[in-house]
Order: structure tokens, then sequence, then C-alpha cells
């Protein structure tokens, strides 16, 4: 075939495709090319530290073997082959030695060091150095999370090279030039952005390191459980290090196709809330003075005499972020059991998006995306945002339409903005339907979301184009397993009790939100299940303790539709709910595993067509397309953004919440991550902020019903007029429309 | 027939009159050879501050895995080692080591090394968990040690007596 090229590498013929690398071409033929700054994910090779160095026949000099593609009829030798490669190599790592510290013993990079590995193989025994090494104060916090050592810095230019290339953070450069080049952030401000933590595990020496895994485990010392993460829809790969029965550190497991190999902070650095001192660790029960803990026995009692008295009253709000064996035990317990068939999950995905399904890598690859909804694609699901970026830098066009988007579109006209694409006679839509290469995203709550998002995709004819994609962010993790599990639970339809008896609140991200609290004031009593001491006072007549998704065995499916595995990383200090629920299931008399492989197979004859776990392998692969089933229609108005006031007069502003990526009970917790919550801002309009002559820093108040909040103004350029945004957790008990006022 | 009785009451006899040779541990003890391998002892530098960085390299050489270190950062209120990291929990199980010196040879500082004290009976097993303090303290049972210059010869002392 033409486009496959034949050269020799080290006496041995090598058939690869027209373009690859030669490091590739290298290991496809099994020869090693030692590789320092070599990184294909952050853009071309940038030949910084040759330690690469090959031979090749007809060039006079060595030459950087990362930055050659592999060519008809090229002879190369690398250093087992080529005395004058050896000699390169060695010669390069003895200059890289010159001023890197011999402190392995210190250095948390030790043992796990690609530095330390090819000295030992390709380096000089021993140094001719004989004056003293350059020093540099260390460690520098880069931010509260990482921590930069330059007398380890090796300056392959990798992490700079994420930071402008991957991320476009544009955060960390490289300062002053030669011996003393220095990695360093701009204007030495902290290193505040969501992928940061990335370039921890870039850097190959231990010159940026992580300060929670700071001098906590030996790389002889750990054991890594391959999981998923489950704190947003994307459902990155991960890898679980553990010592001694604790969390140590959370690393990629580079799905290809699902995150790159990248992670988000949140998702890297969240694991400490696992040890957080208002963990509930044992039932409590509402006594005379508050909540007192109980023995399981009695909790199991007192659950029981609860669902028992409030039989056929029983409302149960999800989370979206159990496992899928969790939603599908507490629909077998609570919809076989006790007939109880409602509940609520504040989600709008649509089992029809299953018919334009894709990777989320093929993102990376299109000419054309499209991204509806009022939220930053970064705060729902962050690793979407790196493939966006992916796509931008190859040329695509992004369109974003919304409160922020390039198209501005109203609060809440995500609905109808995608109905307008579908239209015959929309510009952009028809670009939509003649492109091969096409995504729409939509990034928002509300409006119907997953059902509109896949009508929109099936009129513009997306089924036949594999690379045309739609992808639906939802706000939790699991929220289509969770919704499908509970769904598959019992054969009868929901209806809604009236008084509600008994309140089951699945999870924290339920425990906390303010609706399903509402809803706990209409219930004569509330069994709470959630993993923190806050978020079960003052409520509850009854807490069991839930385990977090580092915790747990079973299965999640994420925003694609793939079901990936999560194992239990550590031990909960509690039991965890399938135990309890399989216990309980049977006091109603239905059988329910307590083992998360087995309830997986029982519900994966109903919802997956009988897939197996065996079959998710350590890298879950995305089930084919299902034929378009239209979705059942949800009436636009059923959104409550959907009530848009039509004319603002000056003073009331309609609030936007968001919920940005670093909140949620989980990072709060986190002590090194409090300096990447959201500032105490609002973001204005430049019409609306003009018209109240409110400048960017400004103290500003917002008030309505009552009640009023301070906040720091923002001029935000891209904001659609008539719009205060703001963070949910500033947002406190304001109302739908405020007043802003410069206080 | 009488003769093997009796001559065997004259071998009872001849030894009655030798001296024995027997050592009577514990009131006597018998000196260990220099390079005996004991007790471990974690050492300090001149200065005080420990030699120890919580490197667990001893824990990756220790073939019987009875070494736990679990490591900290100095700062500078609190130092305890010379460069940033220390052990602040340094454990030796004793009732699984096998005295074998590997931790000895694999720490970068020298700051383990194996002792030649020998007397390590407890009643419990948990007591033979020795841990950072008792490591760095002076043990309190001494063993005597032959004299070095002995065995520093051509021809050692095990070789030439025994
Ligand atoms: S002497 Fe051997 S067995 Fe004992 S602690 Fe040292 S390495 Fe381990
Ligand atoms: S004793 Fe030596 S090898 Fe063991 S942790 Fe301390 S410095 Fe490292
Ligand atoms: S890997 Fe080729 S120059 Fe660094």
């Amino acid at each position: 075939m033409s486009d496959l090229v034949k050269l020799t590498i080290d006496d041995r013929e090598v058939e690869v495709a027209k373009g690859t690398g030669l490091v590739e071409t290298a290991a496809a033929a099994g020869i090693e090319i030692p590789v320092f700054c070599y990184e294909p994910r952050l853009g071309p090779a940038v030949g910084a530290c040759r330690m690469c160095l090959v031979e090749v026949e007809g060039m006079p000099k060595l030459q950087a073997g990362c930055t050659l593609t592999a060519q008809d009829g090229m002879v190369v030798h690398t250093a087992s082959t080529s005395a004058r490669a050896a000699e390169g190599q060695k010669g390069t790592l003895e200059f890289i030695l010159v001023n890197h510290p011999l402190d392995c013993p210190v250095c948390d990079k030790g043992g796990e060091c690609p530095l330390q590995d090819l000295t030992f193989r390709y380096g000089p025994g021993s140094t001719r150095m004989t004056f003293p090494k350059l020093t540099f104060d260390k460690p520098i916090p880069v931010s509260p999370l990482i921590a930069l050592d330059r007398e380890r810095c090796i300056l392959c230019y990798r992490c700079t090279r994420f930071s402008s290339d991957v991320a476009e953070d544009e955060q960390l450069i490289a300062r002053n030039r030669g011996a003393y080049s220095m990695i360093a952030t701009f204007g030495d401000e902290p290193y505040r952005a969501p992928f940061s933590g990335n370039v921890i595990e870039l850097c190959p020496v231990g010159a940026l390191t992580s300060t929670q895994y700071r001098f906590e485990a030996r790389p002889w010392e750990i054991q890594d459980v391959p999981t998923v993460c489950g704190l947003c829809p994307a459902g990155c790969n991960i890898r679980a290090t553990t010592r001694e029965g604790l969390v140590k550190r959370v690393q990629s497991r580079n799905h290809p196709e699902v995150d790159g190999g990248w992670l988000c902070d949140k998702g890297r650095f969240t694991f400490p809330h696992l040890r957080s001192d208002d963990r509930v660790r044992e039932p409590l029960v509402r006594g005379t003075v508050g909540l007192e803990p109980v023995s399981w026995d009695a909790a199991l009692d007192r659950a029981e005499e609860l669902l028992r008295g409030a039989q056929g009253k029983i409302v149960t709000a999800l989370s979206g972020s159990e496992t899928t064996e969790i939603a599908y035990g507490l629909g077998v317990l609570l919809r076989r059991g006790l007939g109880a068939h409602s509940a609520v999950l504040d989600e709008s995905t649509s089992a029809a998006l299953d018919a334009c399904r894709a990777p989320l890598s093929t993102i990376g690859a299109a000419e054309l995306v499209v991204v509806v909804g009022d939220d930053e694609v970064v705060d729902r699901a962050p690793i979407v945002d790196l493939w966006l970026r992916k796509a931008r830098r190859a040329g695509a066009e992004i369109v974003t339409i919304g409160a922020r988007g390039s198209v501005p579109a109203p609060v809440g006209g995500a609905a109808e903005a995608l109905r307008d694409l579908a239209a015959a006679d929309s510009e952009l839509g028809g670009r939509l339907r003649a492109s091969d290469r096409a995504i729409l995203v939509w990034s928002g709550s509300g409006g119907g979301g997953g059902a509109r998002l896949a009508e929109a995709a099936h009129a513009l004819g997306f089924e036949g184009k594999p690379g045309c994609a739609v992808f639906h962010l939802p706000a939790r993790a699991n929220a289509r397993g969770v919704a499908e599990a509970w769904a598959a639970a019992a054969d009868a339809d929901e209806a809604d009790p009236e008084p509600i008896g008994l309140l089951v609140v699945s999870g924290d991200e339920a425990a906390g939100d303010p609706s399903v609290r509402a809803l706990a004031e209409r219930a004569s009593t509330v069994i709470a299940i959630t993993m923190f001491h806050s978020l079960a006072v003052g409520w509850a007549d009854l807490v069991l303790p839930a385990t977090a998704s580092l915790e747990r065995e079973g299965t999640a499916m994420n925003l694609e539709g793939r079901v990936q595995r999560l194992r239990r990383a550590v031990t909960p200090p509690v039991p965890d709910e399938l135990a309890w629920l399989s216990k309980l299931a049977e006091r109603f008399g239905v059988a329910l595993s307590p083992h998360a492989a087995v309830v997986f197979e029982e519900l994966s004859g109903r919802i997956y067509g009988g897939l197996l776990l065996e079959q998710l392998g350590e890298h879950a692969g995305l089930p084919a397309r299902r034929p378009y089933e239209a979705p059942e229609p949800t009436p636009l108005a059923h959104s409550p953004e959907a009530n848009v006031p039509e004319d603002h007069f000056v003073g009331t502003l309609r609030l936007l919440r968001y919920t940005p990526l670093f909140s949620g009970h989980q990072v709060e917790r986190v002590p090194e991550l409090q300096f990447q919550r959201p500032e105490r801002e609002v973001a204005l309009s430049t019409v609306d902020a003009d018209r109240r002559g409110i400048a960017t820093g400004d103290l500003v108040s917002l008030r309505s019903n009552g009640t009023s909040v301070e906040l720091r103004a923002r001029v935000d350029a891209r904001l659609v007029e008539g719009v205060a945004r703001l963070a949910d957790e500033h947002a406190a008990h304001l109302h739908a429309d405020v007043e802003v006022v410069k206080a | 027939m009488p003769f093997g009785t009796l001559k065997g009451f004259g071998v009872t006899l001849k030894h009655i009159f030798r001296q024995p040779i027997t050592q009577q541990y514990p009131e006597y003890k018998r000196p260990v050879y220099p390079r005996f391998r004991g007790r471990h002892r974690l050492n300090r530098h001149e200065n005080g501050l420990e030699k120890c960085v919580g490197c667990s390299l001893c824990a990756a050489a220790c073939p019987s895995d009875c070494i736990r270190v679990v490591a900290a950062e100095n700062t500078a209120e609190h130092r305890v080692s010379a460069g940033e990291r220390y052990a602040r929990i340094y454990e030796i199980n004793l009732s699984r080591c096998i005295f074998c010196g590997y931790c000895e040879l694999a720490c970068p500082f020298d700051a383990i090394t194996l002792g030649n004290e020998f007397e390590l009976s407890e009643y419990s097993r948990d007591d033979l968990i020795y841990t950072k303090d008792m490591l760095l303290a002076e043990p309190i049972k001494r063993v005597p040690v032959q004299d070095s210059d002995l065995y520093d010869t051509p021809i050692p002392a095990y070789k030439s007596s025994s």
C-alpha cells in the first residue's frame, strides 16, 4: 500500500503508516528510544532534552529521534547498535545531571522516576563534576496543590506546553535563559486553573510534585486501584493510589476515548474528603437531644418501622451520584418491596441520545461544534472542555449559544435555540446538516435537555454519520445510570403521593439540594443517606451513613452512555449501601444481593442487554448506536427558565445561578482546594453595569424579597443583557429576580 | 561386661575434674563477633539530628517486610533530620526480622545499623515491635564484643581457635 513506509531500525525491518513518529515506529518494532520531553499529547515535538539521540544513516550528526517521522528506506541505529548514539545519550544524561541534585531518597518521584530509570540504563555510572551544583530556593508552592523544586527540573517544557497548548491557561512559563532558566507562574501568582494537576503527572522528574502526596508514600509501598472518577458525568478513568488503607493520590489511567489521559483538579485532588472529620460513621436516630448514634440493628429496625408506617406515601430523592447498583437496590427495596414508585431526580437525560452517541474523542476531530446552554462546559464536565479546545486548535469552529455564548441567547433558551437549529431555514443548522464532523453539546440544566438534543440531532441527520455526535452534560456523575436503574427496578408507573409520609434522601447532592429540602418540609418523616453530619442535622429522623465513589464497587454510566466499572479503592468506615439495603429488602420479602457484581448481572439483563462485567474490561468500550426512538415530548413551559421576563426595567435582573466546578460537599472539605473556589463576585453585562454605573471590582448589593447579598461586581462582556450571573453558593436565598445596586 | 561398665564410669570420673565448657548464661555473657548482626539502631549526626530521612529504602530491601516507615516534612520550627523529609514513624517488627542486614546495606545515609544485642525476648509479640524512640535510644542490655583486632588478621581468630 502506498501509505505505508518501510524502514530499518537496529537491523530490524518495520512497516508503519506514513507520518508515524520515529519513537512510535521503534516501539512498534519492539525497540525503545528513550525520551523525556517527547509527549505527543502535548502537540508537536520540541526536541528540548536530547535524550532520544539516534544515528540515521546519511545524516552526519546524531538526530533527535522524537522530531523525526518515519521515512521510506530510512536506516536508524539506536543506542543498542550504534556506539555513537550510546555515547551521545550518555553525554546528554551527564549534562542533565550536572545540576540535578542527588536527593532521590527524599524525592517523591524516586522509584517511579524516568530520569532515575534512564540514567540507570543509559547513563554514566559516576559523576565527573567536582564543583558545587546550582541551587535554588525550594520547594516553591506554585499553588497550594503543587510544589516546585527548580533544582530537579530538567527543562523539558512539558509543563509549560501543557499549560499553553493543552489547557490553554498560559500560566506556567519558563523564565530566564541558559542554566538559570526556571519554571515559574506568570507574576508568581498561584497556578489557579481547572487542570493544573496534570503537570504533576507530566513532569518526568520530581520538579513538580503534589503537596497532598508529599512524602506520603513510596512506589513500592502502594497499591493502585483502577477505577472511575465519580465527580462529574465524564467518568474519567483514574487510578487511586492507596497506602495502609487510605487513598493518597489520584492519577489518570488514560482512556484515549474518554479523557485522553487528563484529569481535572476536582477529580484529582478531592479524595481527602473521604477522611473528613464530620463524616457519618454510624447510623443516627433523632432522639430527644438531636441525632444520637445507634447500632445497625436498631437503625434497620427504625428504618423498617418508618417505611412500613409510610407505606404508599413514600417519595425518594435520588442524587444521580449513586452507582447504578445502589440505585437499582433502592428501586428494588422501595418499588418492589413497598410499592413506592415516586422519585425525584433533577436531571433531564434521555435514552434517545444513544442514537447519536460517539466517544468524547470525536469532538477533537470535529470541524463544527455547537454548544447550547447557559452553563460553562468546564463547570459541568471539565474534560469535555479540553476536547473542545483540542478541536479548536485543530481548526474547528466552536459556536456557543447561551447566556455567555458567542451567539447570545436568553437564559433558558437552549431548547428554543435547538429548535431553531433544526429548522430548515437556519444557516448554522444547514452547516451542521451538511458536515460529516459536527458535534452538538448541551451544557445547562432544565429545558428537557437530553430529549430536545436527541430530537435536534435526529432532525439534523446525525445518526447516519459516525463523525457527528451529541453530548448532553448532566449535572451528576451517574445521572443516566441512576435514572435507568430506578426505572428498571419495577414496572409500575410513578405517582406522586400527597401528603408525603416519608422522604428517602439518597446521597449528598440530594441532601444539599434546596428543592429536596423544600420537599422535606412537606414530609412527615425523612430518612437521609449521607456522608456528612452537616447534611444530616436538623431534618432527618434517621441517618444512614453513605459511602463515596472511591469506596464503592459497581458501575456507572457516563455522559456518552458508556458503562464503566468502579472498584473499591479503600474499605469505607461503614458498611456500604448494598449491604444494608439487602438486609432491609429481606425484611420486606424482596430478594437483593449485597454484592454489586450480582446486582449488576440482574440489572444488566434488564437494561444493558445482558452485558457482562468482564466485558467492561479495564477501558470500557462504547456500545454501538441504538436506533432512534422519539423521546416523550416535555412541554417547554415545564422548565422554570423558560419564563424569562421579557422587558426588565433598570433595577431588576434575572438571577442566573451556576454551579462552579470547584464547589460541592467534597470540595468544601479539602483545605488545599479552597483557593480554587469561586470568587465572591457577580457578573453583569456591560450594558447593565453601565446603566448602574458599576465597574469591575465595585462592591454591589443584590436584593430580592427581603434578602440581600453583598459581592464584588465583574463586568462580563460576553454575558447577555438583563442577567446577573453568580455561583450557587453565593446566591444563598436570593429569588429569581434581583435588584443590583452599588453598595 | 563389668569392665565395659567401669570404663564408662571412668570417662565420667575423668570429666568431673575438668573445666566445664558450659557457659553460665545469663550470669556470664560470651562476647559476640564484632560483625554479629543483632538488634537495629538508628543513628544520629553529631549535631543531634537524625540521620534517617524516611526514604523507605530499608523497607523496600527488607525480605521479611518488617519495616514500616511513615515520613513527614521537616519545618524550621520542628527539624528532625537534615533534609526536607524525616521518618515520623519508624517501626521494625523484630519478631519477623531475620537479621540479614539488608536494611543497613540499602540505607543511603548509614542511618540504620545492626548492633550486637541479641537478647530480644518479650512476653508479648507486640513488645517486639520496636519504635523509633527505642531504636534511637541506647540499648538497655549490653552485649560484650570480641576484640576486633583478633579478627582483623591474616588468619582470624575463628580459624585458628574456636
Ligand atoms: S535485617 Fe533484614 S529482615 Fe531484618 S529488618 Fe533489616 S532487611 Fe529486614
Ligand atoms: S533508615 Fe536509611 S534507608 Fe531506612 S528510611 Fe531511614 S534513611 Fe531511608
Ligand atoms: S525526547 Fe527527543 S529531545 Fe526530548
